[in-house]
């Protein structure tokens, strides 16, 4: 199930188009915008960004907007992970890069690269076969 | 829910620049998965009987596998498919590295491109855009070079597969590059890609691919990554040399574990064969007259494992390896660094051709990887060129200068520039050794040591029955990435497979050269098998782990819900591999004809070394193989009835 834009609530902010990772949303300044049900992909940064509750999700759930300081970055775990890379591949914005060697480890490990791009969405840590990834607020980071 | 594929395929029209999905019904992938066999099933009825290959009516495919990024390992194979011009019947190859995945992403199971563009373009697809865009900019410049103005223009996430110099230039040996030089070499069907003036793909997206069940793929990657991370840490390097020697001594063989091989994967990569195979008998030497005693211990030293591990920077990954075989070695010279060079590569311009030095097979992988040339068809064509002018059949005059003697480092270097730049005899050796000597004529057809046009790779059928075997009767001719005698012993098969003959944990070596029905068996399953792990994306070093360890039957029913037993997977494999077959009878292939060199089946024998006094009788193992298919046995063409049995219209 795809996110939804609530026609009555919609403002045209064009928050949620510009950070869209899949070119899912249409829409013009000021006027209602639209989600593509076939290019969503159910990331969530739609919700958080809109400043007028006007995403739901796709459990219907109306989404609340969350400063983008707070929002939760992946922390990895170099003894648990395989350098596999599918996170790498998965991340929608590209955010996560392999290292070069580790001292005399010569696997290189994902790292969070751009942490300014990093949306949050966790797709990096449910696709992690081994559960080398966990989603920490920056804080506690 | 999804079930590991996409359920469509985009056709690209270069010649009118439009755009046409097409939807795959879900009976199509059940009966040919996807990759391999999706390609072969859309390309058999679309490419008409003689088309040329490097024409208009030629049909190029880049597809990725029904497993890629379901969350099953060893899954980033991609494939490209099409009408070979190096054999004139069905082409594929296959890369790894991360391109294979963001097909997917962008929605597909695989890009198609017909037609012909009338100036250099690249196909760019983002999400749920897609255009040609102008590429006369990037034409002439190199893969990798191609590559890095890409990136630097579409930015982080995007991926990239390309053609170099050689397919521009049409050399029947050249391939499809991506991640700074990997490449997808054999068949061809880079010049494919540049007969169409397309440079490069370029694609970013982030579309999910969903399965069936997807708490049962994670639990079979999780028991399948516990494996693959077990580690034994051997050497020195050097060690693998006198392991080889000792196998070649012994006159019992043991069944190998792929899991040994896994091991050494991991530590070197494929370069852990550099001593061990020649030692063995495994890798051919000097245009395939040698043995190992003209290369000795003394002489691969040069090339150990070590010396690759000394100057590894960092292990390579390919999308959702947790092994890491590849490498980033420094090197000296124009380039700083390159791909570590594969034992294919090491061998093809090394041993091959009598050159110890190991600096210069270091130079040439990164400039065959960039200009998008096949090492291993570039080292077998050089070393017919050589045995040519050691045999006065070519002169100083034909090669421009160059002392084309064994072991000439500087002159191999040389030579290669040429076929790169198909500069002087470099025109005529950049189409590779069958089509060189149709030119030279003079006699040498007899030292272009092909397999249906295509240069055979680093692995002795007079060693390996079941190389020379696969070498003769593939579709794609001269291949060592489908079977051996050995990789049944490491697929272990019979684990999974109801019918399929186990092999004992100890055997005599003499066995191995009975030329009875049990190869047949043993090399058909092979065949069959490849082609579901070709149509799945998975990687060959994975599943040498063994059928028990790596779970790639389980891993297709867990994708796509459909509870099909191993040997209906077998069947789908047998039903690709005749298809294929059937595409080669269409364009105008004679099967018999696919033959490998006599020099390499042992006609005549060696007088020295591991493989002495061997002959492979390859007219019966090939018609015994026909017979395993239902094919006819006499001219190995698919019955009627066998194409009625497989439902292939």
């Amino acid at each position: 199930m795809p996110y939804t834009i609530m026609t009555e609530a919609c403002k045209g902010t064009t928050a949620c188009k510009k950070i869209c990772p899949a070119d899912a949303i249409k829409g013009t300044q000021k006027k209602l915008h639209t989600v593509d049900p076939v290019l969503c992909i159910e990331c969530g940064a739609c919700g958080k960004v809109c400043a007028n509750a006007a995403i739901k999700d796709s459990l219907g759930n109306i989404c609340i907007r969350v400063k983008r300081s707070e929002w939760e970055k992946p922390q990895i775990d170099n003894k648990k992970c395989m350098s596999c890379n599918l996170c790498i591949d998965i991340c929608p914005v590209a955010c996560l890069a392999l290292s070069g060697a580790m001292g005399k480890n010569k696997h290189g490990r994902p790292y969070l690269k751009d942490d300014k791009a990093c949306i949050g969405c966790s797709f990096c840590a449910l696709e992690c076969p081994v559960d080398a990834i966990v989603m920490i607020p920056p804080a506690a980071g | 829910m999804g079930k590991g594929y996409m359920g469509k395929v985009l056709f690209v029209d270069l010649g009118k620049g439009e755009f046409k999905e097409e939807l795959i019904p879900d009976e199509v992938y059940e009966k040919y998965l996807s990759g391999v066999g999706l390609g072969a099933y859309l390309l058999y009825n679309r490419i008409p009987k003689d088309a040329d290959p490097l024409g208009p009516e030629n049909i190029f495919g880049l597809m990725s596998g029904l497993l890629t990024g379901t969350g099953s390992l060893f899954s980033g194979r991609w494939i490209a498919v099409g009408k070979s011009p190096l054999t004139g019947g069905w082409g594929d190859a296959n890369c790894g590295g991360q391109f294979s995945p963001v097909i997917k992403r962008c929605g597909y199971d695989g890009i198609f491109f017909t037609g012909i563009s009338d100036k250099p373009v690249y196909l760019y697809i983002k999400n749920n855009k897609m255009e040609l865009r102008d590429a006369s900019d990037l034409w002439g410049k190199d893969a990798v070079e191609t590559e890095e103005l890409l990136l630097k223009e579409h930015g982080e996430g995007t991926q990239v597969a390309c053609i170099g110099p050689a397919g521009e230039k049409l050399s029947l040996i050249s391939g499809i590059c991506n991640d700074r030089g990997r490449i997808a070499a054999r068949s061809g069907l880079g010049a494919v890609m540049g007969s169409k003036k397309l440079k490069a793909v370029v694609l970013s997206g982030c579309k999910q691919i969903n399965v069936q069940n997807k708490a049962e793929m994670k639990r079979l990657t999780q028991a399948c990554n516990k494996l693959a991370q077990l580690n034994l840490r051997m050497g020195p390097g050097v060690m693998n040399g006198y392991l080889g020697a000792l196998m070649r001594a012994m006159p019992t063989q043991m069944a190998q574990d792929g899991m040994l091989y896994k091991f050494m994967l991991r530590q070197w990569g494929t370069v852990s064969l550099n001593q061990f195979s020649p030692e063995t008998g495994d890798s051919p030497i000097k245009n395939w007259m040698g043995s190992n005693k003209d290369w000795p211990m003394r002489k691969s030293k040069s090339v150990n494992p070590d010396v690759f591990t000394k100057c590894e920077m960092v292990k390579y990954h390919c999308y959702s390896c947790p092994l890491g075989c590849g490498g980033i070695c420094s090197m000296t010279g124009k380039y700083t660094e390159t791909h570590k060079p594969e034992y294919e590569t090491v061998l093809a311009l090394g041993g091959l051709l009598m050159n110890e030095d190991a600096d210069s097979i270091f130079n040439m992988n990164e400039i065959l990887n960039r200009a998008g040339m096949d090492t291993i068809s570039a080292g077998g064509t050089v070393a017919y060129a050589i045995e040519c002018y050691e045999r006065g059949i070519l002169t100083k005059d034909d090669t421009d200068g160059l002392e084309l003697t064994w072991g000439n480092s500087n002159a191999i270097v040389a030579l290669i520039h040429k076929m790169i730049k198909r500069g002087g005899i470099g025109d005529i050796l950049a189409d590779g050794s069958r089509a060189a000597a149709r030119k030279i004529g003079k006699g040498s057809e007899k030292y272009a040591m092909h397999a249906g046009g295509q240069e055979l790779s680093m692995h002795d059928g007079r060693n390996d029955p079941g190389f020379a075997v696969h070498y003769s009767v593939e579709p794609t001719p001269g291949r060592h990435t489908i079977g051996a005698l050995l990789y049944y012993e490491m697929f272990q098969l019979w684990k999974k497979v109801k019918g399929l003959p186990a092999v004992k944990p100890l055997y005599h070596k003499n066995l191995k050269y009975v030329p009875d029905m049990s190869k047949a068996i043993m090399t058909s399953a092979n065949s069959k098998f490849m082609n579901v792990v070709n149509g799945s994306g998975l990687c060959m070093f994975g599943v040498f782990m063994g059928a028990t360890r790596i779970p790639t039957f389980d891993w297709l029913n867990a994708a796509t819900g459909w509870n099909k037993s191993p040997n209906e997977y077998m069947d789908i494999g047998e039903r690709i591999q005749t298809l294929k077959q059937a595409f080669n009878i269409k364009h105008g292939i004679e099967p018999k004809n696919n033959k490998a060199n006599e020099r390499a089946l042992g006609i005549p024998p060696l007088l020295e070394g591991a493989n002495k006094g061997r002959k492979v009788e390859i007219d019966k193992l090939m018609r015994d193989y026909w017979v395993q298919f239902g094919w006819d046995q006499e001219t190995g063409k698919p019955t009627e009835a066998t194409l009625q049995r497989l439902g292939i219209a």
